[in-house]
């Protein structure tokens, strides 16, 4: 009797270890085999980041940025030769046509995940490098294909750096850093690099964000002093080294006059120049569904006794909108 | 040109757009909307519209605002009571009349009897009892609740109440599924659907049951009576019975935004993300529609799903009274078994075994605890005097009134009914929210009953 159950267990135990797929060595492999595929594209984007910064990458790099050690870095390089994904020249390591085509989807896969996360999601800016980070290797070409157009095949990720195409021609990084810009009058601020998560976080803690029109006031060595007309952020030098800024287009020149829907004074009519540029996806979408689109007049009519939301007259219709969510709609009084 | 080739031509075009197009597209599909409006429609005066302002300034005002939702919400739930009992009468007399009429058939044909204890005691008693409980609320709540809703009055509340419900990191229309929620909370929790952010509706489904539905009015209802309002002058007792109602609801509210910021901080984090909310004008009610979505759309689903799981429910309470062993039968056994856990949480062990049997509707908890007490062999409506009920619980079953005031708590606080569990699980299309949702109510309410139960101890209130 009491063999049998032994018998039983000892068999249930065998085969929850080997069955195939299911079996907890099957579990092991193909979690190894995924470790080592993120291992690789990691790598990848390493090698691609900088090329495109025109920078070499050597094994000391890569092991750098990995947080591996040599030897397992070199035996890392080995596979990706074989595979014919990397070359190394001398000391230094360079992606083949093929390595350079993965780590592109990968690139796009990540800056993907970041504008469905920032506009669809709603998640907090500073949380999203991380997720894409984790979610970056598990989509095929046609799954990439499909966010891709279910987005509304975006250029720009949610920190200004270039969505690569599905055929991986990625445009140059628009701008230049904060720290390099002489010139005088406003910039538009293009790009905020998200890497380290550190400075990152001071830039969106001082108030900064993607789109917005700036002008220096005053730099010296401690720190950075700038104004988007209201209020001043401060920045360490190399925090703004982070930030990059680019000549104010044109669509930007008819906004420099142009007050937030929320500074609006009771029965104050105006007509509505531009959406900003930060708000995307589902919120945009939401606003224009309104009929909050340029050109049209609106004036505040209603007011919750907190304050906050307000209810604004807009083409005849009442909509309540959260302090928050006017301030990104930009008007001109009539 | 072949499909392929336009698509190519599409793909190699959109590079060159420049970003606002769709900013673009829309506009133009605006403008030409309002070409033809101009056209087709002439606007003779400003009458109405006058009007409308009128009343938003009203309801929205600091002063008249907050006073006026609490009546109507307050007028609807008293609406709802007092005349639902009315009407339960009825419809008790006559299904329990069914029922006397179906066993004396089956005693008539000899049919033996535990079938005849089975079908009638049990499974018809349990759906008879759901029905004449349920149905009337639904019937005076919904019509109702579907009236504001109509005149436009509904969406004015939302934006008097967003201003919390962004604290929280919720969406002010919360507060219209949470009113839903009287009625019901498994209509509650799909009426969710009117948030249109994921995050924020989440929230609203997870919290919905911390609002008491209809079904538990009447154990809150009987204990502010029996307990509360029995120490006070008998021409004040209606008055102190429903102030004490509307006390357990408050802290059910309470709980609702503690919880909706616990999630909000934890599980569910996140910015407080698009709040737009359209006050359409107020209109008349079409008396029509309104029966047509409160009576097909509301009462009839949720009354379906109900009867669905109170059959087998009214089937298990039967077994449980009529297995005996020795000479106590199963309810009580487990009952006596349950009564330390009990205990511990201010309530005793058929209070618990009550809340088990009762989750696929929580209208039968007062009848089983009836039965078990009184150890009759079916669900019963137990002593017709409040006094009765009182010498029943506290000099019968050792009830303080610290049984009393955690029953309630429990009560509000407790886990979702299948029911309602059941639609989340639709709703959400994820058995991890719905574990969520029992999860965490049910902690709650556990915490809670423990928390009072050991504070009124070492206090020596009880």
């Amino acid at each position: 009797m009491t063999i049998t159950v032994w018998l039983v267990l000892a068999i249930l135990l065998i085969a929850a270890i080997f069955i195939p797929r299911v079996g907890l060595i099957a579990i092991y492999k193909t979690y190894r085999a995924t470790r080592e595929r993120e291992l690789v594209e990691d790598a990848l984007k390493h090698l691609l980041d900088r090329e495109q910064h025109g920078r070499q990458a050597s094994p000391e790099s890569l092991a750098g940025t990995l947080n591996l050690q040599r030897t397992r870095v070199m035996k890392l390089i080995e596979d990706m030769e074989t595979q014919g994904l990397l070359e190394s020249r001398g000391a230094n390591l360079h992606l083949t046509t093929q390595g350079e085509r993965w780590a592109l989807h990968v690139v796009r896969a990540h800056r993907l995940w970041e504008r469905y996360l920032t506009d669809e999601a709603r998640m907090p800016l500073k949380r999203i490098h991380g997720e894409s980070e984790r979610r970056e290797h598990s989509l095929t070409e046609a799954q990439l294909n499909d966010l891709d157009a279910a987005l509304g095949h975006p250029t720009r990720d949610p920190h200004g750096d270039p969505i690569p195409t599905r055929e991986g021609t990625l445009l140059k990084a628009e701008g230049m850093p904060l720290t390099a810009w002489q010139a005088e009058g406003p910039v538009r601020i293009v790009h905020l690099e998200d890497e380290p998560a550190l400075a990152f976080e001071q830039i969106l803690a001082a108030g900064l964000r993607l789109g917005q029109t700036i002008r220096i006031l005053d730099r010296n060595p401690q720190r950075y002093l700038l104004t988007d007309g209201e209020t001043e952020f401060r920045l360490a030098p190399a925090v703004a080294a982070n930030v990059s800024v680019a000549p104010l287009p044109e669509s930007e020149v008819a906004k420099a006059n142009a007050i937030s829907l929320a500074e609006l004074t009771y029965d104050q009519r105006a007509e509505i120049i531009v959406l900003d540029e930060a708000v995307q996806g589902f919120t945009r979408r939401r606003f224009l569904d309104l009929g909050l689109t340029p050109g049209t007049v609106v004036y505040p009519e209603l007011q919750n006794f907190f304050g906050d939301p307000r209810a604004y007259r807009v083409r005849g219709t009442l909509i309540a909108l959260r302090k928050d969510q006017a301030a990104q709609i930009w008007v001109k009084p009539v | 040109m072949e499909a392929n080739e336009i698509l190519a031509k599409a793909e190699s075009l959109r590079n060159g757009l420049s970003t606002g197009f769709r900013d673009e597209i829309v506009k133009s599909l605006y403008t030409e909307a309002e070409t033809i409006a101009k056209r087709a429609v002439k606007s003779i005066s400003d009458k109405k519209y006058d009007f409308d302002q009128k009343i938003d300034r009203l309801v929205t005002s600091p002063y008249a605002g907050l006073p006026i939702m609490l009546l109507l919400l307050s007028l609807i739930i008293w609406l709802t009571v007092s005349g639902a009992n009315v009407v339960s009468g009825w419809i008790a007399v006559v299904l329990f009349g069914i029922g006397d009429y179906g066993r004396a058939l089956f005693n008539q044909i000899g049919a033996p009897w535990w079938l005849t204890g089975f079908l009638w005691d049990g499974v018809y008693l349990g759906l008879a009892w759901v029905v004449s409980v349920m149905l009337p609320p639904m019937m005076i709540f919904f019509p109702a609740f579907t009236f504001l809703e109509d005149l436009g009055y509904l969406p004015r509340v939302a934006f008097n109440m967003d201003w919390l419900f962004k604290k929280t990191g919720a969406h002010g229309k919360q507060s219209l599924t949470m009113a839903m929620g009287f009625g019901c909370n498994a209509a509650g929790v799909i009426a969710t659907r009117v948030i249109d952010s994921p995050r924020e509706r989440l929230i609203a489904i997870l919290t919905n049951n911390f609002v008491p539905c209809n079904g538990r009015f009447p154990t809150l209802i009987m204990l502010a009576t029996v307990f509360v309002a029995a120490s006070f002058p008998p021409a004040l007792t209606s008055f102190i019975a429903a102030g004490t109602v509307v006390g357990v609801v408050l802290i059910g509210v309470m709980f609702t935004f503690l919880a909706s910021w616990i999630l909000s901080k934890t599980v569910l984090k996140g910015e407080a993300s698009a709040f737009t909310l359209e006050l359409p004008p107020y209109r008349r009610p079409n008396v029509s529609r309104i029966l047509y979505t409160s009576i097909i759309d509301r009462t009839i689903f949720v009354l379906w799903r109900a009867m669905q799981t109170a059959a087998p429910a009214g089937a298990l309470i039967w077994v449980l009274a009529n297995i005996h062993l020795g000479d106590s039968n199963l309810a009580r056994m487990i009952a006596d078994w349950l009564n330390p856990f009990g205990l511990l949480l201010g309530l005793d062990g058929v209070i618990l075994l009550a809340y088990i049997i009762a989750i696929p509707a929580n209208e039968i908890v007062v009848p089983t605890m009836m039965m078990v007490y009184m150890g009759a062999g079916m669900m019963i409506n137990g002593p017709t005097s409040n006094s009765a009920i009182f010498d029943l619980l506290v000099n019968g079953n050792g009830w303080t009134m610290l049984t009393a005031v955690n029953l309630m708590l429990f009560a509000l606080l407790h886990n979702p009914c299948a029911t309602t569990i059941m639609t989340i699980y639709k709703e959400t299309k994820s058995l991890k929210w719905a574990t969520l949702s029992v999860v965490m109510t049910l902690g709650t309410a556990f915490l809670v009953t423990f928390l009072t139960a050991s504070i009124a101890r070492l206090l020596g209130w009880a």
